[in-house]
């Protein structure tokens, strides 16, 4: 079916979710919590945009909506302007040293000097990409804790997590830099655990938590997995391609 | 003839010992054995409404009705009520718009203008006999429904009904069963609602204590309909009464057959088990308590696919909440006809309200959708104690909107309290007086939201907290006129871009009273004022040299000893040590205390 977004014509298959849409047409939505590699959670707000759907105007958010009728949105109306304009009023308020939210807010031409002052250490926006990706990819070793204004995302009573295999999915994904994740002398540190890091056995840089690769091995069922780092895995198979067609 | 002697036990009532009543009436009929020929029976019955009264004791069929009935008067109720047929005047209940005593409960104001569909056998029954609720025809219709009707015979009686869920949105009940019923993967489930968390609301608890079997009832109903075989009863942990009681109804259901295989031998199945919620307020919204029922944090999500396709465990379910459950029982014996003949065009049937606050006869009552406000509030609710001037009456829990005095002639029903900018919710109607004060009001809720919102999304937690801090700076004084239309930029955006029902609802609070109240803000901020004289920061009170007959009752009152004065001359209040608390001005019976006028910072 066709949708169309600020004017412009786009292909859209039923069930796919707005953002994804626009995307792929190059139009701009700004987004924090949004990552292609997870389902959308839908709590930043900031891809919130209009939509006319059979004469009805409506606020979604466009990661998390699915297109049902041929509908028309608007990314950018004055309404939705106004709405990131306040969301980002509130982040900055909650994360006022943050540069991902500082350059944001300069892009939606909220004033540095508002109302409401907040912690200058804090960084974490509270958009909960960090546990989901820990829920899919690692073992769920964090989740958020308590609720309203109060929440935050921590491993059971702030203890270092027993389940938690330092793989750093969860910083990794972090739109804003929040959680720290350390490496000094071959010692990863995240979430007040120390992980001893496994050396690549090609190029000799510790590249990964033993307990990540004890946890891979596992789930992929393989016994004989070859210890490299990222760059010599890229490495080994470029070679291994460029044995296979010289010989050919 | 048998004559039975209903004792409430409905919270209200138990937390005032009507359980000791109750023990004392078994102990001392027994030890009469009052009158050979007539039988007498005692019943623990739920809440009957009327709280302020209680504990309530009806003897039937003489139609008597004792109010805040002690123990102690046990003695005096069987030897001259029982066994002498004579009437205890001092127990009967004064009706304050009559100006006089009135025998049965029915003649009072209170329960006149009442219509009770909801709560039709709260009251008349002991809510642990499920044979209390067949005498009354109880799981009739649920033979009706499984011998007489198809499943899309129910849909349509429903649908036509008008019957809409009383759980705050007004979603068309017969709309939803018919949308899930029409999907067409199983297994589908069904879900009770009732993790009532309004403060000041108690509808749903007095329903699940008082006659669990209308709900059991209701939720086979549906079952049949949408052919689901798996049920669950959400009740908040809290509610330890509402819990017992389920559990025993569903038991009992059970053992007669109308829960479980095969059900009064039709051939179709369905049980129910209940889930006990933690806590959390927003497990209310129907996502996040199926969240909480799959045992996952109780955060909501997005309704853009609808719980009717993918509800709990991503299977369709229905959810209605409890007062919705109780009256499709009555819906399917009486007819369609019958019910949508009640209430007004667009909302049919009555609504159950926990009238509270500053009204003389708080309790439950159940009126016709389209009742008026003054009515509820004047004539069920009797005024306001104290005979002081009424400000305004919040409807829908802490996201409904505060109504005024000149919008207090419309009709009660889901789209009117919409378009003024409050909502029906669960029925939650608090009556706040003149000593209320709206800034005051506004903040309040936001802390309640603020503390209460799941924190999920961006707009609500971090909308709702800043808010807060802008109402409670205008409370401390330290408020300007900037502040309020950045409070009102702040709402249209949590409005508009919260992820569930808690969020986009929480600005309700604080816009209705940005509306009708706008006055009191600007004396917070211009005259660093607070008219109501609640916020402590901007009050002071002062003593009427010409009213004080120096009595000395706020002398006594005053928790600070900040009050002074001597026989014969009028008293004084001591600026410095007063902690603002107002006993002074609410104890005071010649109105000579009052809030200081004029600027004070």
């Amino acid at each position: 079916m066709k949708i169309t977004i600020d004017g412009i014509f786009c292909e859209a298959e039923k069930g796919e979710m707005l953002l994804q849409i626009a995307r792929r047409n190059n139009i701009y939505i700004p987004t924090l919590c949004h990552s292609d590699a997870l389902p959308g959670l839908g709590t930043c707000r900031l891809c919130v945009v209009e939509i006319l759907d059979r004469g009805r105007k409506g606020v979604v958010a466009s990661c998390i909506y699915p297109v049902k009728n041929e509908i028309e949105v608007f990314t950018h109306s004055d309404k939705i302007k106004s709405i990131r304009r306040n969301l980002l009023m509130l982040l900055y308020a909650r994360t006022p040293q943050d540069e991902t939210i500082d350059s944001l807010r300069k892009e939606y031409h909220v004033p540095d000097n508002i109302r409401f002052s907040g912690d200058k250490d804090e960084h974490c926006i509270l958009c909960g990409l960090c546990v989901r990706a820990c829920q899919e990819l690692g073992t769920s070793a964090i989740s958020t804790v308590n609720r309203g204004i109060t929440k935050k995302v921590s491993t059971p009573y702030d203890e270092p997590s027993t389940q938690c295999i330092g793989c750093g999915s969860c910083a990794y994904l972090c739109p804003t830099n929040a959680i720290k994740i350390e490496e000094i002398n071959g010692v990863r540190t995240i979430w007040n655990k120390e992980f001893r890091l496994v050396r690549c056995t090609r190029c000799g840089k510790p590249f990964a938590t033993k307990e990540q690769l004890e946890y891979n091995r596992k789930k992929l069922g393989e016994d004989h997995v070859e210890l490299l780092c990222e760059s010599c895995k890229k490495a080994v198979t470029g070679e291994k391609l460029r044995d296979i067609y010289e010989r050919v | 003839m048998n004559r039975t002697v209903y004792v409430c036990c409905g919270t209200g009532c138990l937390a005032n010992n009507s359980l000791d009543v109750y023990r004392e009436l078994k102990r001392l009929i027994e030890e009469h054995e009052v009158d050979a020929d007539v039988k007498t029976i005692v019943k623990a019955t739920g809440c009957n409404g009327l709280c302020e009264k209680g504990p309530l004791v009806k003897i039937e069929p003489d139609n008597i009705c004792y109010s805040k009935v002690k123990a102690s008067d046990v003695k005096e109720i069987v030897e001259k009520t029982l066994i002498n047929g004579q009437i205890v005047n001092r127990l009967l209940i004064f009706d304050t718009a009559q100006g006089k005593k009135v025998i049965s409960h029915k003649d009072t104001d209170f329960y006149k203008s009442q219509q009770k569909i909801a709560l039709r056998n709260i009251g008349e029954i002991d809510p642990a006999n499920i044979d209390d609720y067949i005498e009354r025809g109880g799981y009739e219709a649920l033979s009706k429904v499984l011998f007489q009707m198809t499943p899309e015979g129910v849909i349509s009686e429903i649908e036509k009904s008008g019957l809409r869920g009383r759980g705050g949105g007004g979603f068309p009940t017969g709309r939803k069963w018919r949308q899930c019923c029409n999907v067409n993967y199983f297994p589908k489930y069904v879900i009770c609602n009732g993790d009532e968390g309004d403060p000041g609301a108690f509808m749903d608890r007095s329903i699940l204590e008082g006659d669990p079997n209308t709900v059991i009832e209701g939720m086979i109903i549906c079952a049949y309909s949408i052919k689901s075989h798996r049920g669950f009863i959400y009740i908040r942990d809290e509610y330890s009464l509402a819990l017992k009681n389920m559990d025993c109804a569903l038991r009992q259901a059970r053992e007669r057959g109308y829960l479980g295989k095969n059900i009064m031998n039709s051939g179709f199945d369905f049980d129910i088990e209940i889930v006990r919620g933690g806590g959390a307020f927003v497990c209310g919204e129907s996502t996040a308590l199926m969240q909480s029922i799959e045992g996952n944090v109780g955060e909501p999500r997005a309704k853009y696919i609808h719980s009717v396709e993918k509800g709990l465990w991503g299977q369709p379910t229905v959810l209605n909440n409890v007062e919705t459950w109780a009256n499709v029982p009555e819906i399917i014996m009486k007819g369609s006809d019958w019910f949508s003949s009640i209430g007004t065009e667009n909302s049919k049937g009555t609504k159950v309200f926990s009238l509270v606050g500053k009204v003389k006869n708080t309790g439950l009552v159940e009126i016709p959708m389209g009742t008026t406000l003054r009515e509820l509030v004047f004539k069920i609710g009797g005024g306001i104690i104290g005979d002081k001037k009424f400000k305004a009456v919040q409807s829908g829990g802490p996201s409904g909107g505060c109504i005024p005095e000149s919008l207090m002639d419309l009709p009660v029903d889901f789209d009117t309290l919409k378009n003024i900018g409050s909502m029906m919710g669960s029925g939650g109607m608090i009556v706040m007086d003149e000593r209320t004060c709206m800034v005051d009001v506004a903040r309040y809720y936001l802390n309640f939201l603020s503390e209460e919102s799941c924190g999920k999304c961006v707009a609500c937690r971090e909308g709702i907290k800043r808010m807060l801090e802008i109402l409670t700076d205008i409370c401390n004084g330290k408020g300007s006129e900037e502040d309020l239309d950045l409070l009102e930029s702040l709402c249209h955006t949590v409005e508009e871009a919260s992820l569930c029902g808690l969020g986009k609802t929480a600005p309700n609070p604080v816009l209705t009273t940005l509306k009708y109240f706008k006055d009191e803000y600007y004396a917070h901020i211009r005259d660093k004022r607070c008219p109501a004289g609640v916020c402590p920061e901007l009050t002071e009170y002062e003593i009427d040299e010409k009213l004080c007959i120096s009595c000395g009752l706020c002398a006594k009152n005053c928790p600070a000893s900040a009050i002074w004065g001597e026989k014969g001359k009028p008293y004084y209040i001591n600026t410095e040590s007063c902690v603002k608390c107002g006993n002074c001005l609410d104890s005071c019976k010649f109105n000579a205390v009052g809030v200081k006028k004029g600027a004070r910072l």
